[in-house]
């Protein structure tokens, strides 16, 4: 693993794929009917959450503006299935406690997608003494605390407090790691730097700790040719200072990434026989390599030479003239 | 593999056997060790088995010198060093586990009429060379030599890539490589700077409990707590 610049046009490629893999994809992120009933969030909300929060990451930050201009599209087909967010009206109305619709909705209230009886309804949900009940996940409460933070409402515990319940926080031996404690410290990572944003929050103990054990892990599940995992751990590479870039393990996520743009979340591609099937095990996958060949090329950039590049907060890509490699070409 | 003629002992049963006996010397049990009590003269298993285990199998001695020169063990160490020789294509491993037998022939069995041969030239430019996943399988291979007083060399170059032997145990702990695993452990064990957040000692404790009592594994693990005070 080396510290430095990367591979930009490697990671350009990973990212262009897959985000046109995800267009492409576009009818199975479509909501059902029933999805404020009786269909599954799983398999509805669930990923258009993801496609939201990821794909809005990309659209801000990204160098590249043909990138940008797919991962913004991709963010606003999003919106446009909630209906101009309206939806989570619905959806806070039919299950005011539960903490999903404020999670996805928070994805979109952080880019300025507001609808307002939602955030009339939310003003008193997230104000009742049960909201502030400890969820049983620490990690998952991290996520609520940032999305109350994007929307405005009020913080219902304090985030560091929480942070140190979690697992990155408690730094556990880094060989007692399994795969959801893994998934958990990603998402510490995540939530904390409110996906890759500001870096900055990653205080010097945590970043050294992730910087250590990054590689073991990476090795890890690459071994065990778990993809999804694995992005997410090299986009947490990417949130640290002086970001490391580990060419061998972005190459074997490459060699993962099928001619059309899918990455799966394990092993190898499934049979394409069935569309539905095939997206359900690459989606996520694919959307992460997205994320995380977004922020390593930011990490990769000019401003990251010289010491804490990554440790400032990710500006929009006027602030990073980057040269992508289908823009040089006049 | 040849067939074992009839009623002989696998040399696999050879090595746990002998391995036993040096984790419960190194712990303190059983009989007072004598490794020509369990490896014999002229029986070729016990001779390959020690050339295995290579300095392991005198690990006991470096605890105390009970040893009568000219006696029973260093004829079987003289035997096997003779027997087992690297050859000219042999692997770094194998001449760094024999030049350890070597090495420890000098340290533990001293005092002998006959010198002992001189400890072969081993090359350590994998050390710096190696990425880090195979470099701490390798270290794990040599794990007889993070003995008190061997290959002091070896172990200044080895402390400096310190982290990526910690990497390399928490690769091997994953992979349930228990042998491994309590291989680096045990040369952590010995070098300086350990990363606090990797917890060796629980790890090593961690590695014993799961190996379920595999003798090589308890070796390792035995040795780093009696000679470095590592583990529990």
């Amino acid at each position: 693993m080396t510290g430095g610049r990367g591979d930009p046009g490697l990671l350009d490629r990973m990212v262009g794929n897959s985000l046109g893999w995800l267009d492409g994809a576009r009818p199975f992120f479509r909501l059902p009917p029933n999805v404020t009933t009786d269909a599954d969030p799983n398999l509805t909300l669930k990923p258009l959450g993801e496609l939201a929060e990821l794909t809005q990451v990309i659209a801000s930050l990204h160098p590249c503006a043909g990138i940008r201009e797919t991962a913004g599209g991709l963010f606003a087909f999003a919106w446009g299935e909630t209906r101009d967010g309206e939806l989570f009206a619905e959806l806070v109305r039919g299950e005011p406690f539960a903490t999903y619709p404020v999670e996805i909705y928070g994805a979109f209230a952080r880019a300025g997608r507001r609808n307002a009886a939602v955030e009339e309804l939310l003003s008193t949900t997230a104000r009742l003494r049960g909201w502030r009940v400890a969820r049983d996940d620490h990690t998952r409460t991290l996520g609520v605390l940032n999305a109350e933070r994007r929307i405005g409402l009020p913080q219902h515990a304090d985030f560091d407090a929480v942070l140190g319940h979690t697992v990155l926080g408690r730094l556990p031996e880094p060989w007692a790691l399994d795969r959801r404690a893994a998934y958990g410290v990603t998402h510490d990572v995540f939530h904390l730097t409110d996906w890759g944003r500001t870096p900055r929050r990653l205080t010097p103990d945590l970043a050294g700790y992730l910087r250590l054990w990054l590689p073991s892990w990476l090795e890890s599940w690459l071994e065990e040719q778990l993809w999804d995992l694995a992005g997410e751990l090299l986009a947490v590479s990417a949130c640290l200072p002086d970001a490391p870039y580990d060419s061998a393990a972005w190459q074997r996520l490459a060699g993962a990434q099928a001619a059309d743009g899918s990455v799966p979340e394990t092993g190898t591609a499934p049979c394409p026989d069935d569309p539905a099937e095939a997206f359900t095990a690459c989606y996520h996958s694919t959307l992460v390599t997205a994320f995380a060949g977004t922020l390593a090329r930011i990490a990769a950039g000019p401003s990251a030479e010289g010491s804490g590049a990554a440790a400032t907060d990710r500006r929009a890509p006027s602030a990073h003239p980057l040269r992508c490699e289908s823009e040089a070409i006049p | 593999m040849a067939e074992q003629a009839q009623g002989a002992v696998p040399l696999s049963a050879v090595i746990a056997d002998a391995a036993t006996g040096v984790a419960l010397a190194l712990r303190g049990e059983g009989d007072p060790y004598a490794v020509s009590r369990i490896l014999r003269q002229g029986d070729a298993a016990s001779l390959a088995a020690l050339r295995v285990l290579g300095a392991d199998a005198l690990a006991p001695y470096a605890l105390d010198h009970r040893v009568c020169p000219g006696g029973d063990d260093e004829m079987v160490v003289r035997q096997a060093l003779t027997a087992y020789p690297p050859g000219t294509d042999a692997s770094e491993v194998s001449v760094w586990s024999y030049r350890g037998l070597v090495e420890a022939s000098h340290s533990y069995l001293s005092g002998g009429a006959e010198p002992w041969p001189q400890p072969p030239q081993a090359a350590a430019g994998w050390v710096t060379a190696d990425p880090w996943p195979k470099l701490a399988h390798r270290v794990s291979q040599l794990a007889a030599l993070a003995l008190p007083g061997l290959a002091p060399g070896l172990a200044d170059d080895l402390a400096t890539r310190t982290d990526d032997l910690a990497r390399g145990f928490v690769r091997a702990v994953r992979r349930r490589d228990w042998l491994q695993a309590a291989g680096v452990g045990r040369w952590l064990s010995r070098l300086p700077k350990v990363p606090q957040t990797l917890g060796l000692d629980a790890g090593l404790a961690f590695v014993r409990q799961m190996s379920d009592g595999e003798p090589r594994v308890a070796v390792h693990v035995a040795a780093a707590h009696r000679f470095y005070g590592r583990g529990w």
